[in-house]
């Protein structure tokens, strides 16, 4: 992991005025704290904290797949949230991954790490909440 | 002034940042002296400690004393080099010329100048290295001295490596010839004694001891190069055995590391020569550390995070490369093309990623550890019988083949490229090539590509580790700690 460059790019979303943390927990992962939803539409919460683990090698493999917290209601209406891709204990709480893959056919551009990283993997995020179902 | 001993210490300067400073540090040649302030990269290692020329502060109209013969800096340029170094990550240096054909020696008024300048830029940004080089023309050779001020001690710079041009480093280590010139005189003949002495004090990194690799290593061993490091993760199969130089069917039975056949065979052919051999690859921290004291690399595998990590060893720590690969089109008994590809990499050139050399779907899949490509297979399987794309999940690398001839030749080219380098004889006459050797007048193509203003090689040159942030791949956690072969 490129731990310098996660933190960079964290702080330009802390620049914006989103919160997140780096933490490790055996491997290491971002947590995007209150993420905005969709949710009010189906009287769900209308923020969310979000996991997304770091790959391998970062910044050369590509950002993929989202958690929530095990149970949330939001999970079952996200884009490949009924695709549980692992379960994982990280800050004291449980998270459910789900089967979203932006960058890999799945809707976003193909991974570029010259433009793509953690700050702009916010935007794909924030859609992916939106788009609720 | 007591110097340490005990850390070796690299300095490498890009070849741009080289010409300039020919420029500014002999303009007042061949009687009196020059001098400007540069800012370095750094890296430290249990061993060594690596700085890195990131970029040169010319001094500007009345900076330095005119009239003086000798150097003089006046306070305004000292000053301004202070605040500078407080709003960026480098450690600062300070380059001076001796007049031609004077040793590079530090002066009584040197040794005043830099207790000054460690004490006056410690204040500034401490925990940082002040570094102090003193450069000289003599007899027309490059020839430089060098102290560092770091954690409190002097130490002296043990090697310089200038990108592709040869110079000598003034009081550093010097490794005695290392192979009799008798069974090199063809090579002395053809390119001079100079450049048999200059191969002997070389070291050379190789990243990959496989078909390509070993013919690499070989020819270097044979022409006398002074030093290898040699880097390879696997071990001795069977199928190696084609194109393996050096290897025999019991290394395969014994799965012995290629790195290990490869340090026996070196040794073989040169028991002068030193070898270190690691288990491992790049990126790995320890990996990196001994690779970066080399004076050129060669890439010779056909693994992606390889190239791509030595690309960006080349464009943050100024380690020139030359990168070669090779591959068989077709299959079956119809081989359709025989594909060598030659490339260097330079600090200012573009790095893979700007090159298009980068497969990112086999970049990712290398990476990943094996439970998470089970995962990922296993979801790409379902994926399939839901009658959905399994690329999001998983996308199998082909096997590539390959055989001896084809990596006999790429590696001997790249080998060849690397001692016309190293000797200061020749350089490659090329960025990137490629040629078939089954097409009419075998095709040869040169690959032209520009640097990408938004990639992380634009501004990264020099760094070091004061530029990881930048770095193009790291290594993954579940990586084993690579291990040194005795």
């Amino acid at each position: 992991m490129s731990r310098e460059r996660i933190l960079r790019e964290l702080s330009l979303l802390r620049e914006g005025g989103q919160v997140t943390e780096l933490v490790t927990n055996g491997r290491d992962y971002v947590i995007y704290r209150d993420v905005p939803t969709n949710g009010p539409r189906f009287g769900l919460p209308s923020t969310s904290d979000v996991i997304v683990p770091v790959p391998a090698g970062y910044p050369a493999s590509p950002i993929d797949l989202a958690g929530l917290p095990q149970g949330s209601m939001l999970l079952p209406r996200t884009k490949g949230g009924q695709n549980n891709q692992g379960v994982v204990h990280v800050g004291g709480r449980t998270w459910q991954l789900a089967s979203y893959h932006p960058h890999s056919n799945g809707g976003g551009p193909p991974w570029d790490q010259t433009k793509h990283g953690f700050h702009t993997y916010f935007d794909h995020l924030v859609s992916w909440l939106e788009r609720l179902t | 002034m007591k110097l340490a001993r005990e850390k070796g210490i690299v300095v490498r300067i890009g070849v741009l940042e080289a010409e300039q400073l020919k420029q500014l540090l002999f303009s007042r040649y061949p009687f009196d002296e020059s001098a400007t302030f540069a800012r370095f990269g750094w890296r430290e290692s249990p061993d060594a400690l690596i700085l890195t020329l990131a970029a040169v502060e010319p001094p500007q109209p009345g900076d330095l004393d005119e009239a003086a013969a000798h150097v003089v800096i006046n306070e305004p340029y000292t000053l301004r080099m202070a605040l500078t170094a407080e709003q960026n990550a480098f450690g600062i240096g300070v380059l001076h010329s001796h007049p031609r054909n004077c040793a590079p020696h530090p002066s009584s008024i040197d040794d005043d100048m830099d207790s000054y300048y460690a004490a006056y830029f410690g204040d500034f940004v401490p925990d940082r290295p002040y570094v102090s080089l003193i450069v000289s023309l003599i007899e027309e050779e490059l020839v430089i001295s060098g102290r560092i001020f770091w954690k409190n001690e002097w130490h002296a710079a043990s090697h310089f490596a200038i990108e592709h041009t040869p110079c000598t480093t003034y009081g550093g280590e010097e490794r005695t010839t290392s192979i009799p010139y008798d069974r090199i005189a063809r090579l002395i003949a053809a390119f001079g004694e100079e450049a048999a002495a200059r191969l002997s004090k070389a070291t050379v990194a190789v990243i990959g001891a496989g078909g390509t690799g070993s013919i690499v290593i070989e020819t270097l061993a044979r022409a006398g190069v002074g030093k290898l490091i040699l880097v390879d993760p696997d071990f001795v199969s069977e199928s190696n055995l084609e194109r393996l130089h050096g290897a025999v069917p019991d290394d395969a039975a014994e799965k012995r590391a290629k790195v290990e056949v490869a340090r026996r065979h070196v040794l073989s052919i040169n028991p002068q020569c030193e070898v270190d051999a690691y288990r491992g690859s790049l990126p790995h921290p320890d990996v990196v550390d001994a690779v970066v004291r080399a004076d050129v690399a060669l890439g010779c595998t056909d693994q992606q995070h390889s190239r791509l990590s030595l690309s960006d060893l080349s464009v943050r720590y100024l380690l020139p490369s030359i990168d070669c690969g090779v591959m068989l089109e077709g299959g079956g008994g119809n081989v359709t093309g025989q594909i060598v590809q030659i490339v260097r990499f330079l600090s200012h050139d573009p790095c893979a990623l700007c090159r298009e050399m980068i497969s990112p779907d086999r970049l990712a899949s290398e990476l990943m550890d094996d439970e998470e490509k089970q995962r990922r297979q296993a979801a790409a399987q379902e994926a399939l019988e839901r009658g959905e794309d399994p690329n999001p999940y998983w996308i199998g690398a082909p096997q590539l083949n390959t055989v001896g001839y084809l990596t006999g030749v790429a590696g001997s080219m790249a080998a060849g490229y690397a001692l016309g380098w190293l000797s200061g004889r020749f350089d490659p006459p090329f960025e990137r090539i490629q040629l078939n050797l089954v097409a009419k007048y075998l095709d040869v193509q040169e690959v032209d590509h520009q640097r990408r203003s938004e990639c992380s090689c634009s501004r990264s040159r020099g760094s070091a580790d004061q530029g990881l942030g930048y770095a193009l791949i790291s290594a993954p956690p579940h990586w084993e700690k690579p291990t040194r072969v005795p």
